[in-house]
């Protein structure tokens, strides 16, 4: 706990020292509050990647059952990149966050940790534009290939951009031509 | 009855060029090409080939549909494949996204015609609730629809009923007639024949386009490729 901080409510602060405290020894990370008592550790992009690592390595983290992000757009940083953890061992679950900014939005990988985060981190790619460094591919999931946008972003409005256009695209390039209103299209 | 069936089958099997049997009369079709007309649907309409394109929830109660309760057995269309190379009725269950949307015209495409297509629930007619950017709006946009079934789901009698009204269709439609170059041809046979195409709203619908979070209601759309500067630290 060498630097957890008293920045936020004494609540964390008056709880004893959590069993994976000891693990993340020398990282750099901070404890805060969350509206639903998950412990919640915030943590900077360069020591993400560590961070993970130790929850998993040394405090008995196995499984990354979640990796997404949380779209505050006028605020700066905008993304919250979150990732919640679960150790089946000790029966418990963690968060842990990191904040991007809008032009800056890319993140180290952690699917060489956890195998299964990598469909996650390609559909938070999707929905959110946010990259994921290392990441061995990272493809949409969701979205068809070649879609321009990401619909999870606030801006986005939720009838969508062109939904359409990568449809009309492949119609246009198989077109047979069984209809005059098909082909007027 | 005799008389007449026979009849049907040499006009099915007769040339086309030979003429004479075959003048048109006043009604602008044939005797005979009529009769083979009534022959030909009958066929059809009693042994639809269905292929189950279930996208979604209305798959589920497609499959009751054509299960042991339901009995679609009753009206010839029970034959399932699953392969549309060998079908003739499309029925479009579920809800269509524009990403799957290829793959299903696709499907429509391989079909071997006559063909037909029922569009199953609010989804596949509509969109239902879906007003969203994944999802087509009514698969009228991408292909012919002949029957609509609203529902979500609907019940399998609606669809069995949907089945009855497109045997009654398939009843007016005129294929020999349409073969030999008669004046009944001009009927459409092949569905309503006509893409409606239907349009997310999109950017032009109005209150809904802006985002409440979005304070100044412009859609900045940014470009996703990573730039290096200093870390976004908390
Ligand atoms: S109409 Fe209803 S039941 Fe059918 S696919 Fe849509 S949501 Fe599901």
């Amino acid at each position: 706990m060498s630097t957890t901080e008293s920045s936020t409510t004494g609540a964390a602060e008056a709880t004893p020292a959590p069993r994976w405290a000891a693990a993340l020894e020398g990282i750099e990370h901070r404890r805060v509050a969350s509206a639903d008592g998950l412990d919640t550790l915030e943590v900077a992009r360069e020591h993400l990647h560590q961070l993970l690592a130790a929850l998993k390595e040394r405090a008995g983290f196995a499984m990354c059952t979640l990796v997404t992000a949380v779209d505050h757009y006028p605020a700066t940083p905008r993304f919250a990149l979150t990732h919640q953890l679960l150790s089946l061992e000790h029966s418990e679950r963690i968060r842990v966050r990191c904040w991007l900014r809008d032009d800056d939005a890319h993140a180290p990988t952690c699917s060489d940790l956890w195998p299964g985060a990598n469909w996650s981190e390609r559909e938070c790619f999707d929905m959110f534009g946010i990259r994921f460094d290392g990441h061995p591919d990272l493809r949409r999931l969701l979205m068809p290939q070649g879609y321009d946008h990401h619909p999870l972003r606030k801006e986005f409005p939720h009838a969508g951009i062109e939904p359409d256009r990568l449809y009309r695209q492949w119609d246009r390039q198989r077109r047979v031509g069984w209809s005059e209103e098909g082909a007027a299209q | 009855m005799g008389s007449l069936e026979s009849g049907s089958l040499r006009a099915v099997s007769g040339d086309a060029s030979s003429g004479g049997p075959m003048a048109a009369d006043a009604s602008g079709s044939g005797f005979f090409a009529t009769r083979a007309d009534w022959l030909v649907n009958w066929g059809r309409k009693n042994s639809l080939w269905p292929m189950p394109l279930g996208l979604s929830c209305c798959g589920i109660e497609l499959m009751a549909m054509i299960g042991p309760k339901f009995d679609l057995a009753r009206f010839g269309a029970e034959a399932a494949r699953f392969t549309p190379r060998q079908c003739d009725l499309l029925i479009v269950a579920g809800t269509l996204t524009w990403k799957m949307a290829t793959a299903a015209r696709t499907i429509y495409d391989q079909m071997p015609d006559p063909k037909w297509v029922i569009a199953m629930g609010v989804c596949s007619s509509s969109g239902g609730m879906y007003d969203s950017y994944a999802v087509v709006q009514g698969i009228d946009s991408i292909m012919p629809v002949d029957v609509y079934v609203p529902g979500c789901p609907p019940r399998p009698d609606a669809v069995i009923d949907a089945i009855l009204k497109l045997q009654k269709k398939i009843e007016r439609e005129a294929p020999v007639a349409k073969l030999l170059g008669l004046g009944a041809a001009e009927r459409d046979e092949r569905g309503t024949g006509k893409l409606v195409y239907q349009p997310n709203h999109g950017l032009s619908k109005g209150v809904l386009d802006k985002h409440p979070h979005d304070p100044k209601g412009k859609l900045g759309l940014r470009d996703p490729a990573p730039r290096k500067t200093e870390n976004g630290k908390p």
